[in-house]
């Protein structure tokens, strides 16, 4: 058995209805989406306070920030884009990309933050990491949601593993910003107010993710 | 690059004419994966036709130089699993009435005796049963790989796991496959090929369908 002789005529005639940017259309759509999502992060970051120096040594804040730009940097490469294939990257790969950016972020910033002496990781009563917590959720979302109206309703494989890696992708992105504001470098407070935003963000991407960016008929 | 990979690359540059050749490269592959799955050529055109759509609203979303059929064969997987979700269940079914009436009727041609005959309808039957013993995962990784043509790479990510994962099960899919036959070549004491009752269907009917 064979497929009807008009079906490629049928095809062809139902594209008309359909609306089909081409990879230029998409590609603006994207820039300004997403280039929305993160000046709307930096608003809010700089509304905050933008980058606070406080009891840290500015070499400190410098090194510790190069660091952690070069690992969130690659993490949102290898988390936000799609690599070559049209299937996007494999959901293994989004996973340990998360999992080791992550971990490897806060270690940086710990173990430098020791290297300059007790003080610098010692308990803030005040701060237990709250407020980084919603910082770093309030910027990332942001980023996520342009991220996900920009690729709405094309995911064929894994679209909640896509949207999650998403989510740790713009929590990356938010725990560089985090990262210039906050002086705190007491282990806790790292995890609870700049680890924990990435997986809270990454959960955020997942469930949105299956909504919004899976196939829909049409 | 094949063809129809070059042609989408020109599709998602704006290129309206390269369609066809879009059409003509992934069409036939799909129809062959969808066959086996689906029910009813209505359904399977609905899907080749609804994958199309798909592929078009989304060109521009595809990367120079990818290749289109692992792309167009998830997106058809998508659509027939939402299919499978709203249809009865007893509407779905591992291959075509069709395909198995042909396919018995080459094996009638191609073998010369009716021993022959029960024979091939052993190995089919033995072959098909342990198919069906395979895990699901197993099942669909062997079926990419081996049927639909898919590297371990594009395999692994159209069923959402490692390149690993999906060696390692279409290995086992092979083992157990080839135990089967090798099983069933096994020569057969006289009584037990005459205790053999015919039977449609199997895996050999299909033409080595998965």
């Amino acid at each position: 058995m064979s497929l009807s002789p008009d079906l490629k005529q049928r095809v062809f005639a139902s594209l008309a209805e359909v609306p089909a940017p081409t990879r230029a259309d998409v590609r603006r759509a994207r820039v300004w989406l997403f280039g929305c999502g993160i000046l709307g992060a930096l608003a809010i970051f700089f509304f905050e306070g933008g980058v606070r120096v406080m009891s840290r040594p500015p070499s400190l804040v410098a090194l510790s920030s190069l660091g952690t730009a070069a690992i969130v940097g690659t993490g949102m490469w290898l988390l936000l884009t799609r690599g070559r294939s049209a299937l996007g990257r494999p959901v293994s790969l989004l996973l340990a990309t998360a999992v080791i950016a992550s971990v490897l972020f806060v270690a940086w910033r710990y173990s430098l933050s020791a290297l300059y002496g007790d003080g610098q990781i010692v308990r803030w009563p005040a701060r237990p990491g709250f407020r980084c917590m919603a910082l770093s959720v309030v910027t990332g979302a942001l980023p996520l949601l342009g991220a996900l109206l920009s690729w709405r309703r094309t995911i064929a494989v894994s679209p909640v593993a896509t949207g999650a890696a998403f989510g740790a992708g713009a929590g990356l992105g938010s725990a560089l910003l985090v990262d210039l504001w906050c002086p705190v470098s007491y282990l806790p407070h790292l995890f609870l107010g700049h680890l924990l935003p990435i997986g809270v963000l990454a959960l955020l991407g997942g469930v949105l993710g299956s909504r919004l960016l899976r196939l829909a008929w049409r | 690059m094949s063809p129809a990979d070059e042609a989408m690359t020109r599709y998602a540059q704006g290129d309206a004419a390269a369609f066809d050749a879009v059409y003509e490269g992934v069409a036939p592959r799909l129809e062959a994966y969808l066959r086996r799955h689906v029910r009813g050529t209505t359904r399977v055109e609905d899907i080749i036709q609804q994958t199309f759509l798909q592929i078009h609203a989304a060109r521009g979303t595809f990367n120079a130089g990818a290749e289109v059929f692992p792309w167009a064969l998830a997106i058809a997987r998508r659509l027939m699993f939402d299919v499978g979700r709203k249809a009865r269940r007893e509407e779905y079914r591992d291959m075509r009435d069709e395909d198995e009436v042909e396919a018995r009727a080459e094996i009638t041609r191609a073998v010369a005796s009716g021993e022959e005959l029960l024979q091939a309808r052993e190995i089919g039957e033995r072959l098909s049963a342990a198919y069906d013993r395979l895990s699901e995962p197993q099942r669909v990784a062997f079926e990419l790989v081996k049927t639909s043509g898919l590297s371990h790479a594009q395999a692994a990510t159209v069923a959402g796991t490692s390149v690993t994962g999906i060696k390692l099960r279409v290995h086992r899919a092979y083992v157990a496959l080839r135990a089967a036959l090798d099983e069933a070549r096994a020569p057969l004491p006289p009584s037990a090929t005459t205790a053999v009752p015919p039977r449609a269907g199997g895996l050999l009917s299909a033409g080595g369908r998965r």
